[in-house]
């Protein structure tokens, strides 16, 4: 008798316990309105008023509404009462202005913050419990020269020099795709009709016809994240037989890296063209056309698209109701809450 | 230049030269020593660098033998995949204080590099090169200089190879530090050192490949001492640069793990404190060789006086000898070479004068003799007509009365012509005796000599002799006695008449030269013998038969007491030319 009631002791307390365990998942799952949200990013954002259009703080307008702007070092937004989808589970979002990547991780490392921006570099530092939120490749980084590069051999020749591969593998970590397109395979489909593939030989070959002088230019990275890349493409052109030096400022050409920020593939196009300072494409009707207008626009090998990179961000494990950025990189910080709640 | 000028300069020279030879030989052997002692000191400061550098390459081995056995290494070397590892080389680099750090694969790829990142996925064949070089061989090896190519170009370096084996593969750590100005400044070094460094990194000698603590100038100094070490592959020690900013280069030839020749490191010695010691010691000797030259000289000064006043004393001596003191004498001091010169002398001057006075006598005793003959001679010629008429009187009175009176007459006549004539004779020797005092006026030499020319007209037209008159025409009255003058010229012109006794010409000419007077007599007689010419002027000298040979005497003395002098010029059958000299 006695040992039947210890069992039924035992099931009793098991059971009690596996009932409050499940009651502790359901609360800790369930959203919680309060507290906020610190991100940090390594654009400067140092313009008089906040961004009211783009990607990032910008998508933020309308669940939540700018408090607080300390040009090039802070921005504070508050959870909008009257936000179409209701109010936000997050009271605050502030975000730290230009911050290095580096910074960020060991910030998020320590807790200082809740969302960073991730480099490859980062990416691959292993850190315990933090998520990863990744968008669809979405950023193209690609070579634009500028017009003092006058002879297409030497442009050919360095876009044909660039070991695409390598640095995908070690400087990106992966990340992203070779692409030879300024549109992502993705977003098109075609991506993958435009070559990218290294060939040293017919670089050297179209560098032998080229006088001295012009086979020495410079080269320089809009963001100091790609000068690792710009330092590589610079050996591999001196393979090629071609003197690049790696500068800042005004250059010859420049590593450059382009938002897409649509998912309607002309318009995307029309942007990207916009930011190279390239004539708007024909419109496009058909996919066909799309390809056209494209190639129209890499004919010359003014611009050579090297990568198509997501937008990757690390996220504390506090943060809940996940993801926070849409395939196209957007911000939704609605839906998010933090673990235990802030005051 | 005196005896005792020639002497003292001849001592001077020789104590200059002495001290000038010594001073010499003792800089030579002093500068040798220094340098001796100076190639010590270098060669210990050498050594010292060369302690300090290896000791540099073993903490360079350290430093990659570390980072061979860090857990970061571990943990890359057993990963699957080396991609994301390709910037873990500065890292690793910084934390062991290394400049250069590349992670190798055992393939020979580049994991990762620290002196250029980009390079990732490049091949370092060097490392691969030696197949059969284990970790072992490279852990020997130490550190060693190796050509290092940077994006910014070539540069020298200090390299150590770990090699790190886990399971089947191999990761290499090749890690240094770059050999250029700051690594040499990290180098302790001795006082007055300084270190260069040529990498010998281009195929011609290049200003910029020379680094360290280098000055302007450096380069084009160091070239031939660099392109000779080069060559030869050897150290060489020489001495570069001028004065006190002279320094010792010691060059040592660097190799690389291959042997192939990297560098050259010049290791400088500042030769300041040696220049300074040397021009130090120069100086004191200058200084001690003047003063001992200057010491010599006084001592010459002395000596040459003390030697030399014998021998000026004899020359005084001889000069008061010379000027007629026949009775000067030297004092003899001393037993020496200087003391029998000065015995000799005064014996010599003993002997003159005992020699002048004999000569005198003997020349008195001649004087008297050629006197007593020219007297006889003389007087013999007018005594023989008066024995002759005396006697011829008494012949008469004897034999021939009746003729007594005229023979007396005859006989008194000639007595009394021949008496004449001895008194002349005895009047001519007594006018010679009593020569008197010239009294000196202003005398007009042309027109005494055309006056007294004028009283012989007639004897020279008798005789058939020409005369010839040159008178200066601007000749100056001169002081003289004009009586005694026209009376030695009358003698000249009767002494010339005497030699043509065949006829010939008589000239007479004046002239003036340097302020004195000249006055010439000169015939085309038969002319005159050098011995004739040498005694002519001797009292009682004639070369005629007749004469009592006092003309000329009388004529030298005249022109003697008037300060003048008198000579001629004769040769035989070339006539004789008589030339008085007077004032001045």
């Amino acid at each position: 008798m006695r040992h039947i009631y210890s069992r039924w002791l035992a099931a009793s307390s098991a059971a009690i316990l596996v009932a409050g365990l499940a009651g502790w998942a359901a609360a800790a799952t369930r959203p919680r309105y309060g507290g906020t949200l610190r991100v940090e990013v390594r654009r400067p954002g140092d313009s008089a008023d906040p961004p009211q259009i783009g990607f990032g703080m910008a998508d933020l307008n309308g669940s939540f509404a700018i408090a607080q702007w300390d040009a090039g070092r802070q921005a504070v937004y508050e959870a909008s009462e009257t936000a179409v989808g209701g109010r936000p589970y997050l009271d605050r979002v502030e975000v730290q202005l230009a911050r290095p990547l580096r910074e960020q991780s060991t910030d998020l490392e320590l807790g200082k913050t809740d969302v960073v921006e991730l480099g490859p570099n980062e990416l691959r530092r292993p850190a315990a419990g933090r998520k990863v939120w990744s968008s669809a490749p979405v950023r193209v980084v690609a070579l634009v020269f500028g017009p003092r590069v006058e002879d297409a051999r030497v442009r050919e020749a360095l876009s044909l020099a660039v070991d695409r591969g390598a640095i995908h593998r070690v400087l990106l970590q992966q990340q992203g795709e070779i692409s030879g397109a300024l549109l992502p395979q993705w977003l098109t489909g075609y991506a993958f009709l435009f070559p990218a593939v290294a060939d040293m030989a017919r670089a050297r070959a179209l560098l032998s016809g080229v006088p001295a002088a012009a086979r020495s230019l410079t080269l320089a990275a809009d963001d100091a994240s790609l000068r690792p890349m710009a330092e590589r493409i610079a050996l591999n052109a001196r393979d090629a037989g071609l003197a690049v030096t790696v500068g800042s400022g005004a250059a010859d050409a420049r590593l450059a890296e382009i938002r897409i920020v649509s998912t309607d593939p002309a318009r995307a196009l029309g942007v990207v063209a916009a930011a190279l300072g390239a004539n708007p494409p024909a419109h496009a009707a058909s996919p066909e056309a799309l390809y056209a207008a494209e190639k129209a626009m890499l004919e010359g090998f003014r611009v050579v698209p090297l990568f198509q990179l997501p937008e990757v961000y690390g996220v504390s494990p506090k943060v809940k109701g996940g993801p926070g950025v849409s395939p196209l990189g957007e911000w939704r910080f609605e839906n998010l809450w933090l673990e235990g709640g802030r005051p | 230049m005196t005896f005792r000028t020639r002497l003292l300069v001849v001592f001077t020279l020789a104590v200059v030269l002495a001290v000038g030879l010594v001073e010499a030989l003792v800089l030579k052997s002093t500068s040798q020593a220094f340098e001796g002692v100076e190639t010590q000191r270098v060669d210990g400061l050498v050594a010292q660098f060369q302690k300090e550098f290896d000791r540099r390459k073993q903490e360079i081995v350290r430093a990659v033998d570390g980072i061979a056995r860090s857990d970061a290494l571990r943990t890359i070397a057993t990963s699957a995949d080396y991609a994301p590892y390709y910037d873990a080389a500065p890292d690793l680099a910084s934390a062991h204080g290394l400049e250069l750090l590349e992670l190798v694969a055992g393939d020979g790829t580049i994991v990762s590099s620290a002196e250029w990142p980009a390079r990732f996925g490049y091949s370092e064949e060097w490392l691969t090169r030696g197949g059969d070089r284990n970790g072992e061989d490279w852990h020997t090896m130490g550190a060693f200089l190796k050509r290092e190519e940077l994006p910014d170009g070539v540069i020298l370096s200090l390299v150590a190879v770990s090699a790190v084996a886990v399971a089947d593969r191999v990761l290499y750590v090749a890690g240094g530090q770059q050999l250029d100005r700051e690594f040499l400044s990290t180098l302790a070094l001795p006082q007055g050192m300084r270190v260069l460094l040529y990498g010998n990194l281009e195929p011609q000698f290049s200003a910029r490949a020379l680094v360290g603590d280098s000055r302007a100038g450096d380069a084009e100094t160091v070239r031939p001492l660099v392109l000779r070490v080069l060559a030869d592959r050897r150290e060489t020690t020489r001495i570069l640069g001028r004065g006190a900013d002279a320094e010792t280069f010691h060059a040592l030839p660097l190799a690389g793990y291959e042997d192939t020749l990297l560098g050259v490191l010049l290791i400088a010695s500042s030769r300041r404190e040696l220049v300074e010691l040397e021009a130090s010691q120069r100086s004191t000797g200058i200084w001690v060789a003047a003063g001992g030259i200057l010491m010599g000289m006084a001592l010459a000064w002395w000596a040459t006086a003390r030697i030399t006043r014998p021998v000026r004393q004899l020359a005084a001596s001889a000069g008061r000898v010379a000027a007629g003191d026949w009775g000067a004498t030297v004092e003899v001091a001393s037993a020496d070479e200087i003391g029998k010169l000065a015995g000799a002398f005064n014996r010599m001057t003993r002997e003159l004068v005992e020699q002048r006075s004999r000569l005198v006598q003997a020349e008195r005793v001649a004087a008297w003799r050629e006197l007593a003959r020219r007297l006889a001679h003389e007087l013999k010629n007018p005594l023989f007509p008066l024995q002759i008429t005396v006697e011829n009187m008494q012949r008469a009175r004897e034999k021939y009365p009746e003729q007594f009176d005229e023979a007396f007459r005859e006989g008194t006549a000639t007595l009394l012509a021949e008496l004449s004539n001895l008194k002349q004779i005895i009047g001519r020797f007594s006018d010679f005796a009593k020569m008197p005092a010239p009294e000196m006026q202003p005398v007009d030499f042309n027109r005494l000599v055309s006056e007294t020319l004028r009283l012989f007209e007639g004897r020279l037209e008798q005789a058939h002799i020409a005369t010839v008159l040159d008178l200066a025409p601007d000749l100056r009255p001169v002081r003289a006695d004009a009586e005694q003058m026209a009376r030695a010229l009358r003698n000249l012109i009767l002494n010339a008449i005497d030699a043509m006794p065949d006829g010939g010409t008589l000239t007479l000419r004046t002239s003036a030269a340097d302020g004195r007077i000249r006055l010439e007599v000169s015939d085309t007689g038969q002319g005159l013998t050098p011995e004739e010419c040498e005694r002519l002027f001797t009292p009682y000298y004639t070369t005629k038969t007749h004469g009592t040979g006092l003309g000329l005497a009388i004529v030298q003395s005249v022109v003697s007491d008037h300060g003048g002098r008198i000579s001629v010029e004769s040769a035989p059958g070339k006539g004789a030319r008589f030339r008085i000299e007077l004032g001045g």
